[in-house]
């Protein structure tokens, strides 16, 4: 029996777990899970209080509205962080403040590399989940659960983008 | 309580179940997302594909039953392919998804800090972006989903996929347990190609 306390869960319970997520999503929010557009409620709330023209597009209204849905997900991925730091405390984990596999992968100790090279990327996922209009949960979890034909094509470009650059732009971990 | 209230309050708490699986699964590690995308370290693809099996058969009941509406996206296949591989990109140098960037800040990862920073000015640009990329590039499609296609109701397909899904499971497991993918510190840090391990206890050396 998985207990709060151990370090590591199967793939099977801990798949199942976020599977169940999609029953309060579609019940309670009527929406399907999904992490992204919180980038852009946040993002564009910040950047709307430098620059007001931006929150004259319609896409940002619609994300920066105060509405259910749009804070529901900016709630759900901070509970993500919380959730991850408790799990973390209970089963006693340690982490160094950069994963041992960046040296390897980057070729480079060096922090300030990590660091830029992370910023970047997060630069790319974002834009790109935006354009896809969706990420690995929206498309993939949600997607592909309800057999979207769309989703299947975004989930498999993201697979593919992120294999090519993983064996051609990083080393081998 | 005020509906907004409430959402936010439900939220939180979804929030915190689905942090817990990442974190229990080892799923946001770095480790087992980069190992993932170079195929050797097959949690991610494990975890994600037991969940899309569940939300599957969940959808199935809840929408079969009349209770739900599904709420699929349009198929924009120009900017699926295109945003995909972007965002795929992102993820392999990342290490993470836009998610599990979140479950790694909340361990202590200070590289994840900046992926967060990154993805807020990678939202904030594709918003000044929008209105050009949406005539460009994005447009408008249909909400399809397979099971119109085949002219068959939703939960029959949904029931479906999730067999299939249990049988490549299945299959993935017998080729290599989860437990190997784990690594010595459950990190995913010092797991070998798939195939190296095999028939061997681990740790191997």
């Amino acid at each position: 029996m998985p207990s709060l306390f151990d370090k590591s869960w199967s793939p099977y319970v801990a798949g199942i777990a976020i599977g169940l997520l999609q029953i309060p999503a579609f019940l309670m929010i009527e929406t399907a899970l999904g992490a992204s557009s919180s980038y852009v409620t946040v993002g564009a709330a910040i950047a709307g209080w430098l620059d007001p023209a931006l929150l004259r597009i319609d896409y940002v209204a619609r994300h920066v509205a105060t509405s259910a849905k749009n804070l529901w997900q900016v709630a759900m991925v901070i509970g993500i962080a919380i959730g991850a730091f408790v799990s973390m405390k209970m089963s006693g984990a340690r982490r160094q403040p950069i994963s041992p596999i960046w040296a390897r992968a980057l070729g480079s100790p060096s922090a300030a590399r990590r660091y830029a090279v992370a910023f970047g990327a997060g630069f790319l996922m974002l834009f790109g989940a935006r354009i896809a209009d969706g990420c690995t949960s929206g498309h993939g979890l949600s997607g592909l659960a309800q057999l979207s034909v769309g989703s299947t094509v975004a989930v498999a470009a993201m697979f593919a983008g992120g294999i090519v650059t993983a064996m051609l732009a990083l080393r081998r971990i | 309580m005020p509906a907004i209230a409430l959402a936010i309050l439900t939220g939180l708490l979804m929030g915190i179940v689905f942090g817990f699986a990442l974190e229990k699964s080892r799923v946001f590690e770095p480790g087992m997302i980069v190992g993932q995308m170079q195929l050797r370290n097959f949690i991610m693809l494990k975890v994600f594909l037991t969940a899309v099996a569940t939300g599957a058969l969940v959808l199935a009941v809840l929408n079969g039953f009349g209770a739900v509406k599904l709420q699929p996206k349009a198929a924009l296949y120009a900017a699926d392919v295109v945003g995909g591989l972007v965002l795929g990109v992102g993820i392999a140098l990342a290490g993470a998804c836009p998610g599990t960037t979140l479950a790694q800040i909340g361990v202590g990862y200070r590289d994840a800090l900046f992926t967060l920073v990154g993805g807020l000015f990678g939202a904030i640009a594709f918003s000044y972006a929008q209105p050009w990329l949406d005539k460009a590039l994005i447009g408008t499609g249909p909400k399809l989903i397979f099971s119109d296609l085949l002219q068959i109701p939703y939960w029959q397909g949904a029931i479906g996929m999730a067999a299939v899904i249990a049988v490549i499971l299945f299959l993935m497991e017998r080729a290599r347990s989860w437990r190997d993918d784990l690594g010595t510190d459950n990190d995913g840090n010092d797991v070998k190609a798939i195939g190296a391990s095999r028939g061997r206890p681990f740790p191997a050396e």
